[in-house]
């Protein structure tokens, strides 16, 4: 199995944001996570990539726990994340900030980068290679050299995505891609997350937009309170009673 | 990474080089030599603290106790075993290193004016070190008959010869800092500064790098301690008191945090502006005091964002210029921001 969570559970003080939940990911599919705000979404992106450390339970990755992992080991380890609210490198242009996420596959060593110049400035013409081809991707090129977070919501969004991406992850997660975006903006970020699919990567997305959920998820989990209350493809999600009742409410035309 | 040409930067650069190199020719007497010489050591502790800080975000207040690492080491090693400068001062930079690395252990914890509580603590709990183990460090009489460097046979006895020791020590410091800063380590550096939460996620080991910053920032204090030492030939603890940490935070703020080229220019501004103020004693501190409060309320980054804000007239200005030598000019720079 690609991605295990084994009975993972988070308390904050007497809260229990997420209840004993368990799910599977497979390799190579687009696996989304929905619920109701304060279900616990995030909770269990933060506990993904590192940034809480479970209360008890367990991730599996590839046949190791990594539940408790600083996030830059987690990262290292094939984990790729993108944040609710847009969390750029405000110093820094969009090429700087996707060049940031490659640091850790650096080849040369520290005193190499300090007394080495060319050896440090050839990693770093290769690096900024490849962050262009990445930018070309997400069709941000035209931005290499601005600062990133002059540029409009919907494109730092990519930058974001970018950003990620040049962690060069196993898999990516995407807490609320399409927050704030228009149906336009939307409809590419489908069309993006369609392309990063193809490449290989596997994709875990929490997201609200129901369009984007349902269009592009092969698995979709639903949560609740922080408890898992249906698992299965679209359809399957969708008739589902618990989910109707708990989440998507009276909306009889979905 | 190919930066856009800063014009005005190269200019700064060029014309401070050329005074470097002939101004302590025609000075008037060695004590502005001697003077001079106190530039450069700024200089080496400016650029120390503008990586920690101004690009790592680290605020690091033992820069003076750091200082006072690197010449006890260098003063200790040259009196009591012999060691000359070419052996003292890879000792000091590796001594100053080692205990910024300490001074740096709080910032795993706390940061922000916190980091800075803790660190001038270090500073304090430093000097009570040099004040107090007499055996060792002299206490307060200090260690006096530090030798003179000897070069390949030649003395370097001379204010005049010291300083281009120094000056040959400040190109290489400059040289490394840049070339630190350029690659993926200065762009970690500054991922943590801008966003200490988000960095891991993009792979950053914030608490290595913190812990760098602090050791780079020491090494480079402690190769200042080690050229001051023999420079001055007596070192005591007061030299290297708070006050100190403070100036030395006080001109890179001024010349630019964040900005190694303003490292050059708050060094050089306000070791000779302290000049002209020793008339007025204590006083001197107001100013330094108001230099900061105007510095952080309307130019956060310093004399060097002053120099940026004047840039796009400097560049226009050379445009025309090449223009009419050469005709259309191409390749015409998109600047941002």
């Amino acid at each position: 199995m690609f991605l295990e969570l084994e009975h993972l559970t988070m308390k904050f003080g007497g809260l229990v944001a997420v209840d004993d939940i368990s799910f599977s990911i497979n390799e190579n599919e687009i696996h989304g996570l929905i619920g109701p705000n304060g279900s616990g979404k995030t909770t269990i992106f933060n506990m993904l990539s590192g940034y809480y450390k479970p209360t008890s339970g367990k991730i599996i990755f590839e046949g190791k726990n990594i539940a408790g992992l600083p996030a830059h080991k987690v990262t290292q380890a094939g984990f790729a994340r993108t944040f609710q609210n847009l969390r750029l490198f405000k110093s820094m242009t969009v090429l700087e900030n996707v060049m940031v996420s490659m640091g850790h596959l650096a080849k040369t060593k520290l005193l190499n980068v300090m007394f080495n110049p060319i050896a440090a400035q050839k990693e770093n013409d290769l690096f900024t290679e490849k962050a262009m081809q990445l930018l070309d991707l997400l069709d941000i090129r035209q931005y290499a050299h601005n600062l990133a977070v002059s540029l409009p919501y919907g494109t730092q969004r990519r930058v974001e995505i970018a950003r990620a991406l040049a962690t060069e992850p196993k898999i990516l997660l995407l807490d609320e891609p399409a927050a704030g975006l228009n149906e336009v903006e939307t409809d590419e970020l489908a069309k993006i997350l369609n392309a990063i699919h193809q490449s290989g990567i596997t994709i875990f997305i929490v997201e609200h937009d129901m369009k984007l959920v349902m269009g592009s998820c092969h698995v979709i989990t639903v949560i609740d309170y922080g408890k898992k209350i249906a698992e299965g493809d679209c359809d399957c999600v969708r008739s589902n009673p618990r989910v109707i009742e708990a989440y998507l409410g009276k909306e009889e035309d979905l | 990474m190919k930066n856009n040409p800063n014009t005005l930067q190269k200019i700064l650069l060029a014309i401070f080089g050329i005074i470097l190199v002939v101004f302590p020719l025609i000075a008037k007497n060695g004590y502005q030599i001697h003077i001079l010489n106190l530039v450069g050591i700024y200089i080496l502790l400016s650029l120390g603290l503008n990586i920690a800080m101004g690009y790592a975000g680290q605020i690091n207040l033992a820069m003076g106790a750091l200082w006072a690492v690197g010449a006890y080491t260098a003063g200790l090693l040259n009196t009591r075993l012999g060691f000359p400068l070419w052996l003292t001062l890879p000792c000091s930079i590796i001594a100053g290193g080692l205990v910024g690395g300490f001074v740096g252990l709080p910032a795993l914890k706390v940061r922000a004016h916190y980091l800075a509580i803790v660190t001038i603590g270090l500073n304090e709990v430093i000097n009570i070190i040099l004040v107090n183990e007499t055996k060792i460090t002299g206490g307060v009489d200090g260690i006096s008959k530090i030798a003179k460097p000897v070069l390949f046979g030649f003395p370097i006895n001379t204010e005049l010869r010291y300083y281009y020791l120094i000056l040959v020590a400040v190109i290489i410091a400059f040289l490394i800092a840049k070339q630190i800063l350029s690659g993926r380590v200065g762009r970690n550096f500054r991922a943590i500064r801008d966003d200490y939460k988000t960095a891991p996620a993009m792979g950053v080991n914030a608490g290595y790098y913190k812990l760098l910053a602090f050791v780079i920032s020491g090494c480079f204090a402690g190769a200042a301690g080690a050229l001051y030492a023999h420079l001055n030939a007596y070192i005591s603890p007061d030299i290297f008191e708070l006050k100190t940490t403070l100036f030395i935070m006080t001109l890179t703020m001024v010349g630019g945090m964040g900005n190694l080229t303003g490292s050059l220019i708050g060094a050089f501004i306000l070791p000779v502006l302290q000049e002209y103020l020793r008339a007025i004693q204590d006083w001197q501190f107001v100013v330094y005091g108001l230099a900061i409060m105007v510095v952080v309320l309307f130019v956060p980054g310093g004399l060097m964002q002053i120099a940026t804000l004047l840039k796009p007239y400097v560049t226009s200005l050379t445009s025309k210029f090449k223009k009419n030598k050469t005709g259309p000019a191409d390749g015409e720079e998109s600047n941002v921001s």
